[in-house]
């Protein structure tokens, strides 16, 4: 496909290894353990299910500019997207590898370390551990926490979300511990999934067949009226490009304040979210939309993005 | 002198009036009757071994009637035999568990399919015959005459005259077989109102109304969401338009329910556009209101549209669209399943759809061995019909190659309807869409079928479109000719492994076979952005707001 094309075409629809081109600048993507090196995981031929010879993970380098990004993307299509050993590594050994590259640009241009900072963007497509290997795959998921952590004043680490499996599970944790959130419309973010919710609290609770339901709670809107989301865009490969290229331009310590967590003040705002969900009782997200000064909360899932973002009002941060 | 007794004519209305007499006890005297006393009503009305017809079909259902006579006392209401179109809801099944009801004369089951084969094997049910809608319709004349009959309407007024608007499907059809053999008829209605738009059911017909306390449940069962087509059902809808619709001509047209189809609706805005096809083909259809055909009849492709029944979420774009729909006096849409039906069988040149399962001569199944699913319309659409005497080109062309006419019928000319199934050799979890024997022998064992429901026979097959190629069955001389045929099409399945490389050549150099090559189709070309809509958002803008999809097809 040619860029152009690329640039134009679904986000929503894009395969991982697409993806993962489309999101740093034209032909300068390199795959590492790719296909062609066949790390497959070890733990699913003893349980008769078939191995993706990239474990449902293209990972690899672009630039941006001058800056290396690190790219993570995950592939639904094969077992959902799910964490498995090899899957987790490959994620974790991209961190070791953008760690490893700060350390390279601090020594050779300290002068203009913001051009040359290195950045780590995950494109999530996962519903979280993959069950068939899950004592591994939490571990990376413990692993890739840890290693976020460790990027902390050098790294930073943008999560793009709008792929058709969303972003669930413990990778919904990794999604909101990045210092920046970009999603789309389409995009959906959350912890436990919605047919997990419905059979464990019932159709009245969450009934997991309504779709609209499921992206008003879950969905890129919803996020970015609630803050959880810094930057919401349209539903096309280029958009999330250029939200990236935007938000890479911005001075580290600025991006960094699209945080959610990490400090003791970011603590408390969660901690008045969380009392005002329980004074709000909200029994459905417009019910949030309407509190935070949205009028017509039904007229916004209407709406066509870009006049969803000049008209919605999204939830007043108090650290800023 | 032999003495002469009288013979007594009305006795059907003497029993009726005695039973209104019962029910006039039972629920206070007027035609409307509190949701409340319905039980109450029903008891009143039924007898022992009545023949009850309960409304409900693929898309609307009488569900809160059908709820409340799961609550009848089975000492006193018992043995029922029930005459519907559909076995789809939970209630349904519950009657044979609760010794309500004891046998069943149907035409198609859905979401119960299972339950029923459960039911049938543990002896609960009492499998009358399965049937298609108008052979069951037309024995609602005959031999399955409805003692009784709970339908379901949108609105009703004082009088018991009924609105059931774009969801009037079956119910012309019930009231009129049970209430002019003195049935009784008791409707539910989502609302009671002083003036109904429209009379779709005169009030004389009906003997109870009662206010639901829930609009009737409606199944968006027609409704395909574009974000799942897959590169494959693109490939075979181009093969299918640019090898068969054009090839012949086919200007009208009943479309399956599944995803192949959906393919091919949206790819006549785009794909159809650029072989130059508007106009020339799919001009009129006998189709339920398919929300994917909404880029091609705003894109101008489609003259009209009649209905077997209405479609969630499809009201206000019918209705704004009166040309192409079938649209009342009121302004409001209407449909009647009998009518489509009619039409889909006799007025259109082929129908075109998609299995589960063709054997090595052709026939199809959706049966599997743990699921009675019956027919609903397919074996109708699905078919050649015998009595059709009117002339078309697209007919006529492939009655004139039709192979085997001349040992059929000599030389007398005739033509034929298109009969096409779209089909992937191998479908979800590799389940192989050709195989050496049918799953419909296995349920015809289990459940004690007198013969296997098959769905569509070979010999009223044309056509089978898979990404391997066209068969085109029509021009085959002999069965031999036709199972090699289908060898050649066949993929790496059971089937597929038989054919032999020389026999499908001389298939494909006279255009038995025709390979994507053959027909000048890159399948490269056929991804996801061939399709003039890509998600049900891009229909709704297609539409200009005008549909609104069920939030359970809503993702935003």
């Amino acid at each position: 496909m040619r860029r152009s094309e690329l640039m134009r075409s679904s986000f929503l629809e894009c395969p991982a290894r697409a993806r993962a081109a489309g999101l740093v600048d034209e032909g300068t993507f390199t795959e590492l353990a790719g296909p062609l090196d066949r790390l497959t995981s070890p733990h699913l031929p003893a349980l008769g299910e078939a191995v993706a010879f990239d474990d449902g993970i293209a990972a690899g380098v672009g630039l941006i500019g001058n800056r290396p990004v690190f790219v993570l993307s995950q592939e639904g299509r094969f077992i959902g997207g799910a964490v498995g050993e090899v899957h987790g590594a490959k994620m974790v050994g991209a961190f070791r590898l953008a760690l490893a590259a700060y350390e390279k640009a601090l020594r050779r241009h300290p002068e203009d370390l913001e051009e040359y900072r290195p950045a780590v963007v995950i494109s999530f497509e996962t519903g979280g551990v993959r069950l068939h290997e899950a004592n591994a795959g939490l571990l990376a998921h413990a692993e890739v926490m840890d290693q976020i952590q460790d990027c902390r004043g050098r790294v930073p680490v943008i999560a793009v979300i709008g792929s058709k499996v969303g972003c669930f599970g413990g990778m919904g944790f990794v999604a909101a511990a990045a210092d920046a959130v970009v999603m789309s419309s389409q995009g959906r973010l959350g912890l436990t999934g919605p047919e997990v919710i419905e059979q464990e609290m019932g159709k009245e609770e969450f009934d997991a067949s309504d779709k609209s339901l499921i992206s008003r709670t879950t969905g890129g809107r919803h996020k970015y009226i609630l803050g959880d989301c810094n930057v919401l865009c349209e539903d096309r490969v280029g958009d999330f490009y250029q939200s990236l290229r935007d938000l890479l331009s911005l001075p580290y310590e600025e991006l960094c304040r699209c945080r959610r967590i990490g400090t003791y003040s970011l603590v408390q705002e969660q901690m008045a979210l969380t009392a005002l969900a329980a004074e709000l009782n909200p029994s459905d997200a417009r019910d949030v939309w309407r509190y935070c000064g949205n009028a017509d909360p039904e007229g916004l899932t209407e709406l066509e993005t870009g006049e969803f973002l000049r008209t919605a009002r999204r939830r007043a941060r108090e650290v800023s | 002198m032999e003495t002469v007794t009288e013979n007594v004519w009305n006795r059907l209305a003497q029993d009726t009036a005695g039973r209104l007499e019962a029910a006039a006890q039972a629920a206070g005297g007027g035609k409307i009757v509190a949701a409340k006393d319905t039980v109450r009503l029903l008891e009143a009305v039924l007898r022992p071994g009545d023949k009850v017809n309960l409304e409900g079909n693929n898309q609307k259902q009488a569900d809160f009637l059908a709820e409340k006579l799961c609550r009848v006392d089975p000492a006193k209401v018992h043995s029922l035999h029930m005459v519907q179109s559909a076995i789809t809801l939970e209630s349904h099944i519950k009657l044979f568990e609760k010794g309500i009801a004891e046998k069943i004369d149907f035409s198609y089951a859905g979401a119960q399919a299972g339950a029923l084969a459960a039911a049938v094997r543990e002896g609960k049910v009492k499998l009358g015959d399965i049937h298609t809608y108008l052979e069951l319709f037309g024995r609602y004349f005959i031999d399955l005459i409805p003692r009784v009959s709970l339908i379901a309407a949108y609105q009703a007024d004082r009088e018991g005259n009924l609105y059931t608007g774009s969801n009037t499907e079956d119910t012309p059809v019930i009231v009129e077989a049970c209430k002019f053999k003195q049935g009784i008829v008791v409707a539910q209605a989502n609302e009671i109102v002083d003036r109904l738009p429209r009379v779709d059911i005169p009030g004389d017909w009906v003997d109870f109304v009662v206010k639901a306390p829930r609009p009737f449940y409606l199944e968006p069962l027609f409704t395909r969401d574009p974000a799942l087509i897959t590169d494959s059902q693109i490939l075979r809808g181009m093969m299918a338009i640019k090898g068969i619709y054009a090839e012949y001509g086919v200007q009208t047209v009943n479309h399956g329910i599944g995803f192949d189809t959906a393919a091919i609706e949206l790819l006549l805005p785009t794909y159809g556009q650029e072989l130059g096809l508007k106009g020339k083909i799919c001009t009129s259809f006998a189709l339920n209101p398919h929300p994917t055909l909404i880029p091609a009849i705003e894109s101008g492709w489609v003259k009209n549209i009649h209905s077997f029944g209405g479609e969630l979420g499809m009201e206000r774009y019918v209705q704004a669209r009166p040309d192409v729909f079938f649209v009342g006096p009121d302004g409001t849409p209407r449909s009647n399943r009998t009518f489509c039906q009619i039409a889909g069988h006799y007025a259109v040149d082929m129908f075109i759809g998609g299995t589960l399962q063709i054997d090595e001569d052709g026939n199809s199944s959706t049966a599997t061995a743990g699921r009675i699913a019956g027919y609903g319309g397919a074996p109708n659409m699905g078919c050649d019909p015998k009595g059709r005497r009117h002339a078309t080109p697209a007919w006529l062309k492939c009655g004139q190659e039709y192979g085997m006419r001349e040992v059929l019928t000599g030389p007398v000319p005739r033509g034929k309807r298109l009969v096409v199934q779209l089909q992937e050799t191998f479908r979800e979890k590799m389940a192989p869409g050709f195989v050496e024997r049918l799953d419909a022998w296995d349920l015809m064992e289990r459940a004690g079928l007198a013969i296997p429901p098959v769905m569509i026979y070979g010999d009223d097959l044309t056509h089978i479109v898979t990404e391997e190629g066209i068969a085109y069955l029509d021009r085959c001389r002999s069965i031999e000719e036709r199972r090699a045929a289908i060898r050649a099409v066949a993929g790496f399945t059971q089937v597929g492994r038989k054919a032999k490389a020389e026999e499908t050549r001389l298939l494909r150099e006279r255009g038995v076979v025709k390979t994507p090559q053959d027909l000048g189709i890159d399948p490269a070309r056929a991804t996801r952005d061939l399709l003039a809509a890509r998600s049900i958002r891009d229909l709704v803008r297609w539409s200009g707001g005008l549909y609104q999809p069920p939030g359970k097809f809503k993702n935003w």
